[in-house]
């Protein structure tokens, strides 16, 4: 196992997942919008925000290999059908915590049930599993999680050889 | 369905005005209702399209609850729409405008509605009913907060109200009532999100969103250099193409619509939201002769790049972000007043349109005409053109109007290949153009112009003819005089005019030709046709008359100064795709034949 490859998997893992939900979006299955999401907490700017979300997806996905990586070191193994698993489990926090509890309570733009729209314009919230970006986002994100962990564990398993 | 039924659920195509942002627009008929809004561009399937479908298409509706007279303007010099209510209790302005955006985080695309009491009392009822994909695609109506939200296709919208009353939502829509009192103002907004999170606006922010769209098309008409006596239909011309220019491409709509009928209940229904190329050289003359030099270099560079997949072959059109690929599909929708078959795409793309290349070397002229200097793989793209024009013009086509009969060696065809190769020749000596097949362009169109004055012109009918052999005339000979296939004294272009008047005339309408052209059914008379006489007739020095048919025809605009493809000339009523491009572009170009651009 190596680091190495828990950096190299997560930055495949994210160009997948980032590539999976962007056609998702252009085939008209889901509005979810990661790098808009994250990118719209710092700026306003439709454009800025994008670039600026991109980059801040691939940090984090990088940073979640990381944490990928740790749990494979306390596991004592690693490969694609344990990183698949945690993907899994990736997708239901994400789906159910991170970007359903935690971003709208740290993102100066985004709705929660108690926000009026009178001051400022706000961005419509995930939802529970992100249901309110259209019905097949959690299938698409869990599909999405699923490649990203499968594709760190196979780097990380695969750089120990 | 009787035909009064189908009246009262289809207004008159002459009842509406078109809003839009450079990226979608939507028609707003007199009565205050929104009927078409194409998400998230121009050519997306439609989220309001009552237009197509008055069961199932969905629609916008805003107005009194009782009867009332309605007045109607722009705002002046501006794509926002004002509609003044007045009822036996009141009177009401509501204050229409898809707004543009400033730069902030703003809904993707925004509809906003402005309700403001002037006098009296005015009960008002509003009700959205969005339906996606032309109301083919399921829908989902959901009262989330702080607004409700209609999802679809991957398509969102949601419907901010503020003092419009208590949003209702049922299973097909959001409605609510409200009083408009002197000083009371409402706001209604849609916010549509397509592929993305919705952005929930703030009141304040759409208000002032509004102010800031009605100050960026005053602004932009500023700059409008016409100063002749037609300013004020020039202007809203301009202000119509504006709205038909896609801005992320640069490329111009022929027309804001699909499927409206070239005669009621008729077949001749064509989805007209691409971009035609044969529209390029006139449009083009527009834009630099009114000074959008913006908007004329992004459409030359849209052009040029989007024809660069097919060249030296042009297809006839090409979508709105420079796609080829456009198959014609038929939807179940009931059409306008029972209108089928709805179409969207268009068979037209892969028909062979001769014309096509010499309106687009012309325009590649004008470009050049005003100073502007050709890349070295234009100037080349060019002369591969010119080659191909040399290959190609013996074959027959398909013509200008696109006719889906036997394919004919049509007369305007032919001229507007030799257009090409003189404007290519012009450019060649210009150095802008390769100039190595120089002398195969020039024998090229000196044969072109022995086989129009052999087999084109009837001694008969004193004119040039439709199409080789025939004894048919065609309003597309007019262009011969407006390209300047010839001199304007030439006799032969002189009679030509005359002849089309003659023979195609209804009062200042002209029908586009006479005989057969594959499909069943007539057609109204068509617009653009009146305004090339009105050019044609200047420039043969007949200025008088031209003069006097540009007043009648300038009456027949509708409220907002806004024209269809096609007007029927016994009832004035509009038919055809609205507002038309091709329309607005040759009154500007006659207002500019007759009085130049005033600078």
């Amino acid at each position: 196992m190596s680091v190495w490859g828990a950096l190299a998997g997560g930055f495949l893992g994210t160009l997948v997942l980032t590539t999976a939900l962007s056609a998702g979006s252009q085939l008209r299955i889901t509005r979810m919008d990661i790098p808009f999401l994250l990118g719209t907490a710092f700026t306003e700017n439709r454009t800025r925000a994008r670039v600026v979300g991109y980059a801040l997806h691939f940090v984090a996905g990088i940073l979640f290999a990381l944490v990928y990586y740790a749990a494979f070191v306390v596991l004592g193994r690693a490969g694609w059908a344990l990183g698949l698993l945690f993907g899994v489990a990736h997708a239901l926090f994400s789906g159910t915590t991170l970007v359903n509890v935690l971003l709208p309570a740290v993102h100066p733009r985004m709705g929660t049930p108690s926000s009026a729209a009178d001051s400022a314009p706000l961005l419509e919230s995930p939802g529970f599993m992100l249901l309110n970006y259209g019905r097949p986002t959690p299938v698409l994100t869990l599909l999405a999680h699923m490649a990203y962990g499968a594709i760190v564990g196979a780097f990380v398993a695969g750089a120990a050889h | 369905m009787s035909a009064s039924d189908l009246s009262d659920r289809y207004p008159p195509l002459r009842d509406y005005a078109l809003i839009g942002d450079g990226r979608t627009a939507a028609l707003i008929s007199r009565a205050g209702s929104i009927d078409w809004w194409c998400l998230p561009d121009l050519d997306s399937p439609s989220v309001f399209g009552a237009l197509l479908d008055a069961e199932r298409g969905g629609r916008f509706t805003l107005g009194p609850e009782d009867r009332a007279e309605v007045r109607r303007r722009y705002v002046p010099d501006t794509n926002v729409l004002e509609t003044t209510f007045t009822t036996a209790t009141g009177r009401v302005r509501v204050t229409d405008a898809m707004t543009l955006p400033g730069g902030r985080l703003e809904p993707l695309r925004e509809l906003a509605r402005r309700v403001e009491g002037l006098d009296g009392r005015v009960p008002m009822r509003w009700r959205v009913e969005p339906r996606f994909g032309y109301g083919l695609a399921r829908m989902r109506i959901e009262p989330r907060v702080p607004f409700p939200v209609a999802t679809g296709a991957g398509t969102a919208v949601a419907v901010c109200a503020w003092d419009a009353g208590y949003v209702e939502c049922d299973a097909t829509g959001m409605a609510g009532r409200f009083e408009a009192r002197p000083g009371t103002r409402a706001t209604l907004a849609v916010s549509a999100a397509y592929g993305e999170p919705l952005v929930f606006p703030g009141r304040d922010d759409v208000e002032q969103r509004i102010d800031a769209t009605a100050a960026f098309w005053r602004s932009w008409s500023a700059r409008l250099r016409y100063t002749g006596p037609w300013r004020e239909a020039v202007v809203r011309s301009a202000l119509a193409l504006k709205l038909l220019v896609f801005a992320p491409s640069g490329a111009i709509a022929a027309a804001a619509t699909t499927s409206l009928p070239e005669r009621i209940g008729g077949e001749r229904n064509w989805d007209y939201r691409f971009s035609w190329i044969r529209d390029s050289s006139f449009t083009l003359e527009s834009l630099l002769q009114l000074g959008c030099e913006s908007e004329a270099k992004a459409f030359f560079w849209w052009f040029m790049h989007a024809t660069q997949r097919t060249l030296p072959r042009l297809n006839v059109f090409y979508r709105l972000d420079g796609a080829t690929h456009a198959p014609e599909v038929t939807l179940p929708l009931d059409g306008y007043r029972g209108s089928r078959p709805v179409r969207i795409g268009n068979g037209a793309a892969e028909q062979v349109q001769l014309d096509t290349y010499g309106e687009l070397v012309d325009a590649v002229y004008q470009f050049v005409q005003k100073g502007h200097r050709l890349r070295l793989d234009t100037g080349g793209d060019i002369a591969r053109i010119a080659d191909f024009v040399c290959a190609q013009w013996r074959r027959p086509d398909a013509g200008i109007w696109e006719v889906r009969a036997e394919p004919r060696h049509h007369t305007q065809s032919k001229a507007m290949c030799w257009v090409a190769l003189d404007r290519a020749v012009k450019l060649a000596r210009a150095g802008q153009v390769p100039s190595g097949h120089l002398d195969r362009w020039t024998g090229e169109a000196a044969a072109i112009r022995h086989f129009l004055d052999a087999h084109c012109w009837s001694d008969r009918q004193r004119s040039y003819v439709g199409y080789a052999g025939t004894e048919h005339l065609d309003a597309s000979l007019l262009l011969l005089a407006i390209m300047r296939y010839d001199e304007p004294e030439s006799p032969r272009l002189r009679a030509t005019v005359q002849a089309v008047r003659r023979e195609l005339a209804v009062g200042p309408l002209l029908r586009r030709y006479t005989g057969d052209d594959g499909l069943v059914g007539g057609e109204g008379a068509f617009t653009c046709c009146s305004f090339w006489l009105v050019e044609a007739l200047g420039i043969t020095n007949q200025r008088a008359d031209a003069e006097h048919l540009m007043a009648e025809l300038l009456a027949l605009g509708n409220d907002v100064g806004l024209y269809a493809e096609e007007v029927e000339p016994s009832t004035g009523a509009f038919l055809g795709n609205f507002p038309q491009g091709l329309v607005h572009l040759a009154l500007i170009s006659a207002a500019i034949a007759m009085h130049g651009d005033g600078t």
